[in-house]
């Protein structure tokens, strides 16, 4: 007989997938309507069949490492077509998350980012970094956190409440961290990616050869940024246009941040800045689009009842809402001359970055670099390529 | 009766305008009978029309040519007169429209040798109608001189109570008999029970102690704990029956007919009556012949069988790649829910606790059938049993490998409740291998829903084995019945106590015995219960069928039954034999003793009497071949190309209905066909294709239902029976110098219609190209 495959079956699995969103898991016997409806599932070892039965048999080793799980975009087209109600949508995003959290380090972390109860603490954490380092510092001599900010030519600035230093102090080593964070996930979730797809007749490549990943990676690139798989989607495509409008605000943004960060330490030209001056503007496109996209992308989701939303999606929407509604509202109450409104609600936006940042890799945010990996994985692997 | 006759015709439904109805009633003229023509018979007007004939002039045998008698059968019928229902409308007008078979036209009447064949085929019919009433007898019921309406219920498990329950509730008396000392059956053995009420999710606890309170609590119920079955003799309505203590040998056990080894002689050859007797008596040393009545024997009326099932213990050798045999820790289903009902689930080898346990359904190797004697029941078992591993270990695992998984109905909900459950995994697969690994078990299996071949460890493995009649092992009703003890060629059933599943549940090969419960198929308590109330309303049908001297199925409500002319017969036992029933006992002589409340009334006695000496009052060989001969054969006298004529006997139950649909659906087939409704093709007797052929029809053929494994036939062995005749004609055939192609039988489904005309045309062109008949004219 050919060689067979242990199962060993994880109960705490199975239910954990259940209580993350996949609670329907069970339902499913496997008549393969979900991978025939799916618009995006590729024709050799097509999902989402096999990680149905794989999780109702609790078989966390042919899951949480599978690229597949992130090929899914989610489209609830699987989930609309189930005959019996098992929603391999909803399961398939139970399982990214338990994905998130098992090469997400350390544990405590991603454990708590994804509990509902240990919210208050979350808030609480960036608040206490800033206030305490602000006052230790203090303590030092140095004045970077200054509750009675002085103006700059007449004018309200951030940067003289919550020095710029001090901002970065703590979160230059954020992203240091969350990087981090990301590197020693990836190098494990590249290895078992590939080990999977060659166990389960995925590739036909023995090993990964860098270049040949990263060249994939760049012809994978253009496809995310155009959401040319989103837009596949029949029942959830609604959510392309508000999931590009918050990608792309994000993408501004982080050029925005580069360039004020380089003018800041290289040339030390302060802001604020003229709202005419062209990177305000794209700051100012990127932020209102941000609200848009978010507000959206909440809005669709409230509509969906069928559809299962669980405390991960909820926190990323409200958190990225929060960012684009706190970070314009900053802007415009500091040209409103309201001083003590702008300073604190640039306080609670600096909190939130710090979320964003601090939390990237444990939180559904790190999608954002687990798919990208792993659609770069699937496009050099050769399997759409290669009919079965 | 002094018969006075009354042809009537109806020229409604397009008869009038297809035939030459005149002329019909100059056929009827010819006989000296009054003939009268009415527009639209089936109207109270038509109806009132007949009445007044049999009131003002007193007709009692009325011959009514209109439609089929499949229609309007209670319009037509009239108290105390013989009607007889020629078939014009579906037969004749409607089967053979006039756009297909045009009418002569007046030009073409003036030549002597034309003819039209539609209207010789209707006045064909009339004749036959005629032929037939001058023939028959109005019937008059057979009447039990005793007659007992309790009711014995063999088995006092869930059924068997069930069954007394439901019979005791409809008001009749009810016995129950047990083998075990107490009741309950294999029910008492059980941790939990499947479902019976919506939502058909969980499991309830086991019922089967308010069943046994309930029966000993109703005064309609007699219980027999601790006694079996001696034997059951005499007849439906008047059944004797002897008890016994399990294992006791008494001089009122039922004795065994000779096993055909012991009916030859050292050449092969059948021994003569007297020796057969002789050894028979020897064979049966110290019991009593069939025909002896225990004087101390129970009187009942009907009896039930509930005897249900034992479990299937596989041989020693049966699944080795099971392990079945090489490790106590790969048990039956069976085994298992002992050992669930006395506690905690553990292996059998070392007492510890069992937690992963994989369930087989299906032996496999290469078979994807289910373990033998299974059905829905064990699917639902092993959903069931996989809970008990959950119950007792919340870390517990239960594997299902089935190739069907078969929870039907509502059942459906079962399985997904149980699929629920997280620690319950199910796949479709194959039990490739189970063999020992450390102290416990690894389990393969290949073509799996994980789509690769997998491994499972397992503490406890679980073979989903069936559930065997008590009748594979015994024939339990033990009748005493020259045909034997238990249910003739029971082997097409696997040994089920039943006749056909589909048509006739309930009805055994035995009239008045009925079968419930995993006796008649692997069954879940529910199920069981359902088929309980079936048996016990069958059982009714059939006290209150007897008390009235009619048959009880399936010709329900016919009065007829079989008469012996005895002086004439010769003993040659080929009734008793072919009997589907085992209606016929016979003496020491040999001479048949007809018990007529046994009786179905198929005839198959009737078509096997080489004497001819069985008839029923309407129904006979005569009736029957008085209608072949009144059918006129025309000759090269008559014609210079005389049509062909061929005689159909066509099956009642499902060839004739049919033929009308065929009608219904202006489907048409030769004209030169005439059809006899027969009751089944086993009640043919050759000597109807004789006459046929030697008044010079060109062929004759049988049309009836599908005999063998699978058969349709109404009377199990009748058309199997017919078949085997047929097959012995052609010597007959051979001897008249005719060719054996001129008799053929054939198969149809009562959906069939369509089909039928092919049939039918195929068999005229076959006997065209043999030429006509040479005794035609003779």
């Amino acid at each position: 007989m050919a060689d067979k495959y242990l199962v060993q079956p994880d109960i705490d699995f199975i239910n954990k997938v259940r209580a993350n969103g996949g609670e329907s898991l069970k339902k499913c016997f496997q008549c393969a309507t979900c991978s025939v409806a799916c618009p995006i599932a590729p024709d050799r070892k097509p999902f989402p069949r096999k990680e149905m039965i794989a999780a109702s048999w609790g078989l966390k080793d042919k899951l949480l490492c599978s690229p597949d799980i992130w090929l899914c975009h989610n489209c609830g087209d699987c989930s609309t077509l189930c005959p019996r109600g098992a929603k391999p949508g909803d399961v398939m995003a139970s399982l990214r998350m338990m994905a998130i959290n098992e090469y997400a380090t350390p544990k405590s972390v991603a454990n708590a980012v994804n509990d509902r109860k240990k919210l208050p603490l979350l808030i609480a954490l960036p608040a206490i970094v800033f206030i305490v380092l602000g006052l230790i510092l203090k303590m030092l001599g140095i004045n970077w956190l200054n509750f009675s900010p002085e103006r700059i030519h007449g004018e309200i600035a951030h940067a003289q409440f919550f020095s710029t230093w001090l901002v970065d102090l703590v979160f230059i080593p954020l992203s240091i961290w969350a990087v981090a964070v990301f590197a020693l996930g990836l190098k494990r979730f590249i290895a078992d990616m590939h080990k999977n797809a060659v166990a389960e007749g995925k590739t036909d490549k023995e090993t990964i050869d860098v270049k040949g990943f990263l060249s994939a990676l760049v012809r994978v690139i253009p496809q995310i940024l155009k959401h040319n798989k989103f837009s596949e989607c029949s029942e959830n495509n609604d959510r392309a246009t508000p999931h590009m409008m918050v990608l792309f605000s994000f993408i501004g943004l982080l050029i925005v941040t580069g360039v004020f960060f380089i003018t800041l330490y290289v040339f030390g030209i302060h802001g604020p800045y003229s709202q005419l001056n062209p990177i305000k503007i794209l700051a100012n496109i990127s932020g209102i689009a941000l609200i848009i996209g978010a507000a959206l992308l909440i809005r669709q989701r409230m509509n969906k009842p069928d559809e299962v939303s669980t405390y991960k999606d909820w926190y990323l929407l409200w958190l990225v809402l929060g960012l684009g509604v706190t970070g314009m509202l900053a802007e415009l109450t500091r040209l409103a001359d309201a001083a003590f409104l702008t300073y604190l609600i640039y306080f609670i936006h600096l909190m939130l970055v710090f979320h964003l940042i601090a939390f990237l890799p444990f939180s559904k945010l790190a999608h954002l670099v687990y798919r990208t990996v792993a659609m770069a994985y699937n496009e050099y692997s050769g399997r759409e390529a290669k009919k079965a | 009766m002094s018969k006075k006759y009354g042809v009537y015709i109806c020229k409604g439904c397009g008869i009038g305008d297809a035939l030459d109805i005149e002329a019909i009633c100059d056929v009827v003229e010819e006989e000296a009978l009054p003939c009268k023509t009415h527009d639209f018979l089936c109207s109270q007007q038509g109806v009132d029309f007949i009445k007044k004939d049999i009131e003002e002039e007193g007709t009692n045998t009325l011959v009514i040519a209109a439609c089929s008698r499949r229609v309007n059968y209670n319009t037509f019928k009239f108290d105390g007169c013989i009607v007889e229902r020629v078939n014009l409308r579906e037969g004749v007008v409607w089967s053979h429209p006039r756009d297909a078979f045009p009418m002569l036209t007046e030009e073409e009447k003036e030549d002597e040798n034309n003819f039209d064949r539609v209207q010789m085929m209707a006045e064909d019919y009339v004749r036959m109608g005629m032929a037939r009433v001058e023939k028959v007898k109005l019937p008059e019921p057979y009447l039990l001189e005793t007659m007992s309406k309790k009711i014995l219920v063999m088995g006092g498990g869930i059924t068997g109570m069930s069954a007394a329950l439901d019979a005791a509730a409809a008001g009749y008396e009810v016995t129950i008999v047990e083998k075990e000392d107490k009741l309950g059956g294999n029910a008492l053995k059980w941790r939990k029970q499947l479902p019976l009420q919506p939502p058909y999710e969980n499991l309830i606890p086991p019922m089967v102690a308010d069943k046994i309170k309930a029966v000993e609590n109703n005064p309609k119920i007699d219980i027999y704990t601790g006694n079996v079955v001696a034997r059951i003799a005499g007849q439906p309505g008047d059944f004797t029956v002897t008890f016994k203590k399990p294992g006791e040998k008494i001089e009122f056990d039922v004795p065994y007919p000779l096993p055909p080894e012991m009916r030859v002689d050292e050449n092969g050859k059948e021994l003569e009556h007297e020796a057969l007797m002789e050894k028979y008596k020897e064979y049966n040393e110290g019991r009593r012949d069939i025909l002896t009545l225990d004087p101390n024997g129970e009187h009942f009326g009907a009896v039930i069988l509930a005897a249900g099932w034992r479990p299937y213990q596989p041989r020693d050798d049966e699944f080795p790649h099971l392990g079945w045999g090489a490790s106590p820790d790969v048990v039956t289903n069976y085994q298992f829910e002992e050992m669930a009902a006395s506690g905690k689930i553990t292996r059998p080898s070392d007492g510890k606790e069992a937690k992963s346990v994989v369930f087989i359904q299906s032996p496999g190797a290469g078979d994807d059938a289910d373990f033998p004697y299974t059905g829905v029941v064990t699917s639902m078992v092993a959903l069931k049993q996989a809970q008990y591993v959950r119950e007792d270990y919340p870390d517990g695992k239960a594997y299902i490998f089935y190739e069907h998984m078969r929870t039907s109905g509502l059942n459906e909900n079962f399985y997904k409740a149980a699929q629920q459950d997280s620690g319950i995994f199910m796949s479709k697969g194959e039990i490739t291998e189970v063999k020992k690994n450390g102290n416990g078990l690894a389990v393969s299996a290949k073509d799996t829903l994980l789509g690769e071949n997998i491994g499972v460890s397992a503490d406890l493995v679980v073979l989903g084995t069936g559930m065997l009649p008590v009748t594979y092992d015994d024939p339990t009703v033990n009748l005493a019945y020259r045909q034997g003890p238990g249910f003739r060629d029971n082997d097409l059933f696997d040994k089920y106590a039943d006749s056909n599943f589909i048509c006739f549940p309930y009805e055994t090969q035995r009239t008045g015995i009925y079968a419930a419960g995993s006796v008649r198929r692997a069954l879940s308590v529910e199920e069981s219960m359902e088929d309980a109330s079936g048996a016990a309303l069958k059982a009714i049908q059939c006290l209150e069928s007897v008390n009235r001297g009619v048959a009880v199925h399936p010709r329900s409500g016919d009065m007829t039954f079989p008469d012996f002319f005895f002086q004439r017969c010769t003993q040659c036992k080929r009734c008793t034999d072919e009997c589907p029933f085992g209606a016929i006992d016979d003496d020491e002589k040999g001479t048949p003793k007809p018990n007529p409340t046994r009786c179905r009334r198929c005839g198959t006695c009737m078509g096997a009497c080489p004497e001819r000496i069985i008839n029923f009052a309407d129904y006979s060989i005569d009736s029957i071949g008085s209608q072949v001969k009144s059918i006129v054969v025309p000759s090269e006298d008559d014609y210079d190309e005389p049509p062909f004529r061929i005689l159909g006997l066509v099956c009642e139950n499902d060839a004739y209905p049919a033929l009308d649909i065929l009608g219904m659906h202006k489907k048409s087939f030769s004209a030169d066909v005439r059809l006899i409704p027969v009751r089944c093709l086993g009640s043919v007797n050759v000597i109807w294709i004789k006459d046929a052929l030697s008044q010079g029809m060109d062929g004759v053929f049988l049309l009836g239902c599908k005999h063998g494994d699978d058969y349709q036939c109404h009377f199990v062995k009748g058309s199997e029976l017919a078949s085997i005749r047929m097959q012995k004609i052609g010597d007959a055939l051979s001897s008249l110098a005719l060719e054996e192609e001129r008799v053929a039988q054939f198969e149809v489904a009562i959906d069939d219609y369509d089909k039928i005309p092919e049939i039918i045309n195929g068999f005229v062109e076959q006997v065209e190209e043999l030429g006509p008949n040479p005794f035609k004219g003779f």
